[in-house]
């Protein structure tokens, strides 16, 4: 199927059985996140080399009530719709995209989708600009390198990108860019922006 | 956007399955947060025992070891047989010890390496704007 085929004799990790299929790539993964019908789905599958599927993820929730005399946040945990795509970069390697959801309510926490992906896409409707809070929060404190990208809806920004940095209060190093979520080359564009930013965090 | 609605493209396995995890599992419920749980992209491999036993296997471990002839993420895994993540978690995992499959943990170091970063940036700049002939 491939021409490296036989590159990839499989191989037992750790002892274990052989495997009968091939060597499974390297995954990688990135994140786009992002409020409810902001276009993760849409940017998903612009790029993705599948159909995007859905799976349930478990999300935990901290519930901020105001009435909660503990002071001790109540922890629930939820189950959200996480939609993914893939592409293969070669066949060793492969990258998924996760789009998982964020507007909901203060304090998700992804890590459970999150915890080691390359970087972060947050896609920003400026119409709902406090959808994304949460999102950038969440990447800034687990200092993930990602980037707002602004979905530009036929076309047409509402608010200048200095405006949105602004209104969002994004450090410098975060980049703000226009993109369109239903154009491959658009979604591509702005993975490469937090790809290459990443890379420059590895001092490469 | 859909988003909200249901996810685009035909739905591949009907109605989602009206067992509850817990039975699936048998009560077991992944890893907590504080160990380390299989990433949402960690692969998972048929081995040739778990594909020669194929046919003692009984539903989901059966369903799982069957779409693992390929590697497959168990995100994939989760989405194409409409189990929750942390289902395919426990199962891949219960398979793995009886040898019926292989699971790969991405190494968190190997993955920031610069050279992966590079080469993922170098196959995303080959991907042209439109669909076109895929090759």
């Amino acid at each position: 199927m491939t021409p490296t085929e036989s590159a990839l004799v499989p191989q037992a990790p750790g002892g274990g059985a052989p495997t009968a299929g091939v060597r499974p790539p390297l995954p990688v993964k990135m994140v786009i996140a992002g409020g409810f019908g902001v276009g993760k789905t849409t940017a998903v599958g612009s790029i993705s080399e599948i159909e995007p599927l859905t799976t349930e993820a478990a999300i935990t929730e901290v519930a901020a009530g105001v009435d909660d005399l503990t002071h001790t946040p109540a922890k629930t945990t939820t189950t959200v719709a996480m939609d993914f795509g893939c592409i293969t970069i070669d066949p060793t390697l492969k990258l998924y995209l996760f789009g998982t959801p964020g507007q909901e309510r203060f304090g998700f926490m992804w890590d459970d989708i999150v915890e080691g992906a390359l970087g972060g896409l947050v896609i920003v409707d400026t119409r709902r600009l406090d959808d994304c809070y949460a999102a950038v929060d969440y990447f800034e404190h687990k200092r993930i390198p990602f980037a707002v990208a602004v979905n530009a809806f036929d076309g047409r920004l509402e608010h200048t990108l200095d405006e949105v940095r602004w209104a969002l209060d994004v450090a410098e190093s975060v980049p703000v860019i226009a993109f369109d979520a239903r154009e491959r080359g658009s979604v591509r564009d702005a993975l490469l922006v937090v790809l290459e930013l990443a890379l420059a965090r590895t001092g490469g | 956007m859909a988003e909200g609605s249901p996810p685009p493209g035909p739905d591949p396995a009907g109605p989602a399955p009206a067992v509850r995890p817990f039975l699936v599992t048998a009560g077991r419920v992944a890893p907590s947060a504080s160990d380390r749980t299989m990433p949402v992209e960690t692969q998972v491999v048929a081995t040739a025992e778990g594909l020669d036993a194929l046919g003692r296997l009984s539903f989901e471990q059966h369903d799982i070891v069957a779409a693992c002839r390929q590697p497959q993420s168990i995100a994939e895994i989760a989405a194409r047989l409409r189990l929750h993540l942390n289902v395919v978690r426990v199962l891949a995992e219960d398979l793995r010890s009886a040898g019926q499959l292989t699971v790969h943990v991405p190494n968190t170091d190997v993955v920031h390496d610069a050279s992966v970063l590079r080469r993922v940036i170098d196959g995303l700049r080959a991907i042209p704007d439109s669909r076109g002939v895929l090759p």
